[in-house]
């Protein structure tokens, strides 16, 4: 730290110069990373809020809800199997509503319903309201994010192209699918919803789209090949079928990987430069009895002070710069995420420095003695 | 035995077509504490070399080299350093000083090399820096000092560990006549004072005054020169 701290002050604009650029690079991934979770949860939400560990698919269905029909008797042979503690249906419709009562198209709103057995694990606790009932009524429980749209408990739905309307009897938090607010509704009705046209459950039994299944080490292939006609997916399959989101995901993974190796390069290259120039005073400091550890600290005590720095003000940035996006926005930091996106940062920082580190212990103390200049 | 021991030290280099060119030939020396002894040479004749082999910068190619009871053919690149740091004072040339250390940093900072900084350690700075009248300008820059106000913190830099052994290649290089002499005699005064062995490179015939023997390099042999 003694050199370390005192070259900083000396040379303030020169490292000010490269710690901007960490400022910015950081800055930038904080927010990719930022909106990647919220991508992330907005398409998914709903599958990694469930406590389930593996779901079962039609056959060929490719781990995708849509593409998939099974029956719900399947469940009683699934829980009835070795590995399976409990399992419980879920099917899924994409659909258009609007509040009853108002006119005004632009206040339509997209959704995902989602229907699932009441009390069954999939079910999510209620924040507001009462939780759904095995009842005759189109009675739903709703994400809260709906409350933004002026919808309230006791307001009803209708649905576009179906002639029943939805009753809110509660809000749930957090649930999101397919980019859309989850709207929960118990399986009978969902099943009239999303089946409405004839013909179209394809003569399944009690239809649904997929079973949720709670178990550890469930061994897919032998459960798959005991019931005929469904797959198995883990948790982490059946969120990477939901469309969309592995290839969003994909995409923004790739810019912050480019992110983290662009920055170590440019740390690296900026340092190694200045250990370059520094060679000859390397070489004194040698000679005069500096072993490689005390200059090697010198040089990554340094750069570990410029990127805490420069993370720390690149994280400021980033929380002010959420402050101002607009909320609609897909946009989800939290802490435990920057808090590893700044140590990854970090990391590679540090690790960056080991060119110059490497190029330290190889320098000739004999430098300093008046032969090479 | 203290102070430096040459032994038959013979060093040659090898170039590229494995000819050898041979820069000291069989040499041997002994310098006790408390004595000042110069060097002298045309250019390219070795002086340097020798320097550096006396401040375990580089390895004789045969022949032994003793620093304070230490023989430096037998010790680790990580006992060398120690022993540089412990028992070497280094007097360089002027473009040498950490340029982004003050005056007395730069002295502190071969103490922080072997960990902490004490009280003591600043104090006994000041006093070396005091000596060579630099008690001014502690706070200063390289590059807000002259060539001697630098080459006089190197100076005082090179027996800031209070080391044995003190080697000075050309420290008068750089100045003129007037701060060459003051330079020299610094050099002198403190080697007399805390009894330490000295070896100086110089081309300035004018600084053999200040020292006990004088030793001419030419050919790989060094030999005696009557004052
Ligand atoms: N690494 C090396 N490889 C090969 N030859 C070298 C090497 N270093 C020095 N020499 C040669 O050894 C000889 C002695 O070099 P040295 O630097 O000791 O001379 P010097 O007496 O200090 O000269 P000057 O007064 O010019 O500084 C020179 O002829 C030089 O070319
Ligand atoms: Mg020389």
């Amino acid at each position: 730290m003694f050199l370390a701290t005192r070259e900083l002050k000396h040379s303030k604009w020169r490292f000010a110069m490269i710690g901007m650029i960490l400022v910015l690079i950081s800055w930038l991934v904080f927010i990719l990373a930022g909106l990647g979770n919220g991508l992330s949860t907005l398409s998914a939400a709903t599958f990694k809020n469930m406590d389930a560990e593996y779901v079962a698919y039609e056959e060929g269905s490719r781990h995708s809800m849509s593409r998939s029909v099974i029956s719900e008797n399947l469940v009683e042979d699934l829980k009835a199997s070795g590995d399976v503690n409990d399992a419980a249906a879920m099917g899924s419709h994409v659909a258009v509503v609007l509040k009853e009562g108002v006119e005004d198209d632009s206040e339509k709103i997209d959704v995902s319903i989602l229907g699932v057995e009441p009390g069954s694990f999939l079910e999510p606790a209620v924040v507001a309201g009462k939780p759904l009932t095995q009842g005759d009524n189109y009675q739903v429980t709703v994400n809260s994010s709906l409350k933004d749209k002026g919808i309230e408990i006791g307001d009803t739905l209708e649905i576009e192209g179906f002639n029943e309307t939805l009753e809110i009897i509660g809000f749930v938090e957090g649930e999101t699918f397919n980019h859309l607010p989850s709207i929960f509704i118990d399986l009978e009705h969902w099943r009239a919803i999303h089946f409405a046209a004839p013909g179209s459950d394809m003569g399944v039994e009690a239809p649904v789209n997929a079973i949720m299944l709670q178990g550890d080490g469930i061994e897919q292939d032998k459960l798959a090949n005991a019931l005929d006609g469904i797959e198995v997916a883990t948790k982490k399959e059946a969120i990477n079928g939901i469309p969309g989101y592995k290839e969003e995901n994909g995409t923004i993974m790739m810019m912050l990987g480019f992110l983290l190796v662009i920055s170590a390069f440019v740390i690296g290259v900026f340092f190694y430069v200045l250990t370059l120039q520094k060679a000859n005073q390397f070489g004194v400091m040698k000679a005069i009895g500096a072993s490689n550890g005390f200059l090697a600290k010198a040089i990554i005590s340094q750069i570990t002070l410029l990127a805490i720095i420069s993370i720390g003000i690149g994280i400021i940035l980033t929380y002010g710069t959420a402050a101002i996006l607009p909320a609609g926005m897909p946009f989800a930091l939290d802490s435990t995420l920057v808090f590893s996106y700044a140590i990854i940062l970090l990391v590679v920082s540090v690790l960056s420095s080991l060119v110059s580190v490497r190029r330290i212990t190889k320098i000739d103390p004999l430098q300093a003695i008046g032969r090479v200049e | 035995m203290s102070g430096i021991q040459f032994k038959n030290v013979t060093k040659y280099y090898q170039d590229g077509a494995g000819t050898k060119l041979t820069v000291l030939d069989n040499v041997s020396l002994t310098v006790q504490p408390g004595e000042l002894v110069a060097v002298i040479g045309p250019s390219g004749s070795g002086k340097s070399t020798f320097l550096s082999i006396a401040g375990a910068l580089l390895q004789a190619s045969s022949g032994e080299v003793i620093i304070n009871n230490t023989n430096l053919t037998q010790l680790s690149s990580k006992q060398v350093s120690k022993l540089r740091l412990d028992e070497i004072g280094f007097i360089v040339q002027t473009s040498n000083l950490v340029p982004y250390l003050n005056v007395l940093d730069q002295l502190l900072v071969v103490k922080k090399m072997k960990g902490k900084i004490t009280a003591a350690d600043k104090a006994f700075a000041k006093d070396l820096l005091k000596g060579v009248g630099l008690e001014g300008k502690l706070k200063k820059y390289p590059e807000h000092l002259s060539g001697g106000e630098r080459q006089r913190t190197a100076i005082a830099r090179a027996f800031m560990n209070n080391p044995d052994i003190i080697l000075a290649d050309e420290p008068t290089a750089s100045l003129d006549s007037k701060r060459a002499f003051e330079v020299v005699e610094l050099i002198a005064d403190f080697v007399k004072t805390r009894n330490k062995a000295a070896i100086m490179v110089t081309h300035d015939e004018r600084m053999f005054s200040y020292c006990d023997r004088v030793y001419h390099i030419n050919d790989g042999k060094l030999k005696l020169v009557e004052k």
